[in-house]
């Protein structure tokens, strides 16, 4: 590739050659628009104004249909659409939308670059081999765009910069020829450039209005009449003098925030961005390789305290279909405090994926330990996590402490004691001993003497006796030390 | 059309009074052999609903399900108790053989918190068992649970009191469970399907407390005579 333009003598000599990499910069024209029009189910016009609410920075496709441009006073935008949805502009929450945008990004492209408040870049020479040419990598980028319902301004260049500037131009596409990106830049008005003001004031003085025409000028001349950062820029533009981009590493934890314009006051409002957020956190575990059985919910109120939800499936999840139900009925269960403003929603416990077990012939082991986890998580989610309990013997003699619940967890192994060793006792026992009323009509065995305690203070002392009661219940009863008769369990 | 009077015969869906026929629904046995017999050689109906009726506990009704439990933990299945009355004593439970891995206790607080945990537990295919004392049950809520019973296949034993015998309930197989003579149970098939109901049995439930002796128990003068009246 060479950059001949015909038609501009010396652009050869001009554009000098440098090892041939390949930058893609998206630009995002209205990053806040979009991100906060995805989650809404009913479309409306929207703007979003400056930090002092004066006027209007952008304005959806719908609010531009009825007149509203950027640049304009917000009273006078609210006078053309009363019903105008008004978000303002943040610079913390900017930052925080862009890197959700690198976070998905870094699934197709290894290198990329931050450039706040709305611009990503991307090395892509590197991946030509991995995807097999470059249309293939501009055809992922362009097919993650449109998942996303992100609105981008893309273009491809030589260095960082020059991809930049094309696609804050507007005037950039996908190519590799570098011809063609030259001729862009070369028609690139002066004021698109981003030298500063007073640079831009002093090239337009001297008559040169195109980029083209500033890089034509002998560079000794330029560093000397204009100033060597002029030259810098210029030459970082051309890509002949290092432009280091900081590396973007994605952060360890996965969260996602949705921002609502208009408060939502029931649960079932919720469930529509949480969809979308639950099926970007599926995608990102499934690149992770990862699962998590941990989310975390935080619901953001106007005047009260965040409420916080922590969810828990019984086991390793990915799925976002699981994580949805298991929130759906978290939410029936506890209603609103206050109408919602924003969620976010956070994993910061991955679990490494469990190679598949070897399936059995009908190839059933895998689905039914799938859903022995769904089916707890869901009445875990309903009843509370303390509703479900295994229980296991414990070693004391004591028989209201010879036995423990625990709550059920994922691959939680029961210590279990020898059951030949365990004495006969009945499959009942009673929630506390029940005092005997009535004189037995048979008896059996007995008497077992159980003294113990003393250790912990809780102390017994008992004779244990098997007796049929009138009604037929065969009954596990004891004396205690103060001649008390109880009845202890049932022999069910 | 006639393929759907076929199935119904065959699933002894229909009941024909002069024709003893045996389902082809699946079951389990009950692993009592005189009870197998009595209901028709097959035992616990699976992906219906079974009812247990007694009034008292401790008369050797979870004995009567032990052999299932034992054989389905062993096999990895699931069993869940819901809302027991009592505490299941997990020692017992270990020494009989069952693997308490696969025991879940659910305690549900509303009726309706209940009707759904059942439902959900019977329509999972990991449950092999699920052992319920619903308490109170309108018959359309018995209804609502057959049908869940239906989408699985695993056995359901619901313990409800006594004076339900009288009421009709859709479940496939009601037990009327009294206690007998020498701590045996004594089970009256009150319905099961695909034939006459009626059958009676008595099963020696003696081994429960290890009590093997059959003749009149020694009585051991014990000190109550003194301590109570």
């Amino acid at each position: 590739m060479s950059g001949t333009t015909p038609g501009y003598s010396g652009a050869v000599d001009v554009w000098p050659r440098v090892a041939v990499m390949l930058w893609v910069y998206l630009h995002f024209p209205h990053l806040l628009l979009d991100h906060i029009r995805r989650d809404r189910v009913s479309p409306q016009a929207m703007v979003i104004v400056e930090g002092t609410g004066q006027r209007v920075v952008q304005a959806c496709p719908d609010a531009r249909d009825q007149g509203i441009q950027s640049g304009m006073r917000l009273k006078t935008a609210i006078s053309l659409v009363p019903d105008l949805a008004i978000v303002r502009a943040e610079a913390d929450r900017e930052a925080r939308i862009l890197e959700d945008q690198a976070r998905w990004l870094y699934r197709y492209v290894a290198h990329i670059a931050l450039v706040p408040p709305n611009g990503l870049l991307a090395e892509i020479s590197s991946l030509q081999k991995l995807y097999g040419g470059l249309p293939a990598v501009w055809q992922t980028i362009d097919q993650a765009l449109n998942e996303h319902q992100l609105t981008a301004w893309v273009a491809t260049g030589h260095s960082p910069l020059a991809a930049r500037l094309l696609a804050r131009a507007g005037k950039g596409e996908y190519t590799a020829d570098k011809g063609h990106i030259l001729r862009a830049l070369e028609q690139l008005p002066l004021t698109d450039a981003e030298f500063d003001d007073k640079t831009c004031t002093h090239l337009q003085r001297l008559g040169l209005n195109t980029l083209g025409e500033v890089v034509a000028l002998p560079a000794p001349e330029l560093a000397r009449r204009l100033s060597p950062e002029t030259l810098a820029h210029i030459q970082k533009i051309q890509g002949s003098r290092p432009d280091p981009q900081t590396p973007w590493q994605p952060p360890h934890s996965f969260r996602q925030q949705a921002d609502f314009i208009q408060e939502i006051e029931h649960s079932q409002g919720l469930l529509f961005p949480l969809q979308r957020m639950l099926s970007e956190l599926e995608e990102d575990l499934c690149w992770r390789q990862q699962d998590t059985d941990t989310l975390f919910l935080v619901l953001q109120h106007r005047h009260e305290e965040d409420t916080r939800l922590r969810l828990r499936t019984a086991g390793p999840e990915h799925r976002s279909e699981a994580f949805l139900e298991l929130i759906r009925l978290r939410l029936e269960q506890q209603p609103l405090r206050a109408p919602v403003i924003s969620l976010v929603l956070s994993v910061r416990r991955f679990l490494s994926r469990e190679a598949p077990v070897a399936q059995d012939l009908l190839g059933e082991t895998q689905d039914l330990n799938e859903a022995w986890h769904t089916l707890i998580s869901r009445l875990q989610a309903r009843l509370g996590e303390q509703a479900l309990t295994r229980l296991s013997p414990q070693a004391d003699h004591r028989p209201e402490r010879a036995w423990s619940a625990a709550a059920v967890h994922q691959g939680m192994k029961l210590s279990q004691a020898n059951p030949a060793h365990l004495p006969r006792r009945p499959l009942w026992l009673l929630r506390g001993p029940q005092p005997l009323l009535e004189q037995p009509v048979a008896w059996f065995s007995g008497p077992e003497r159980i003294s113990g305690g003393w250790w912990d203070g809780q102390r017994v002392m008992r004779d244990y006796y098997i007796a049929q009661l009138e009604s037929g219940q065969l009954a596990w009863v004891y004396r205690d030390v103060q001649d008390g008769w109880f009845v202890h369990g049932w022999f069910g | 059309m006639s393929e759907l009077l076929n199935t119904l015969m065959q699933d002894a869906r229909v009941w024909q009074g002069h024709r003893h026929r045996q389902t082809t629904q699946s079951s389990e046995s009950t692993g009592y052999q005189v009870l197998d017999n009595q209901l028709g050689g097959i035992g616990w109906p699976k992906g219906a609903l079974s009812e247990c009726l007694l009034n008292v506990h401790g008369i050797g009704e979870l004995h009567l399900v032990l052999p299932l439990m034992q054989r389905l933990t062993q096999a990895g299945k699931t069993v869940f108790w819901l809302n027991p009355p009592q505490t299941p004593y997990a020692p017992a439970l270990a020494r009989e053989g069952v693997d308490l891995d696969h025991v879940v206790m659910i305690h549900a607080d509303d009726a309706n918190d209940f009707l759904w945990t059942l439902e959900n537990c019977l329509r999972s295919p990991v449950t092999g068992l699920v052992l319920a004392w619903p308490g109170k049950l309108a018959t359309r809520d018995v209804r609502r649970l057959q049908l869940a019973a239906e989408a699985g296949s695993n056995v359901c034993v619901l313990f409800r009191e006594q004076r339900y015998a009288g009421q009709n309930s859709p479940a496939a197989l009601r037990l009327e469970l009294t206690p007998d003579e020498h701590q045996a149970l004594s089970i009256n098939v009150l319905k099961r399907r695909g034939s006459w109901p009626g059958q009676r049995c008595t099963l020696a439930m003696a081994h429960r407390a290890d009590l093997t002796c059959q003749e009149p128990p020694r009585v051991i003068q014990g000190p109550w005579t003194s301590g109570r009246g």
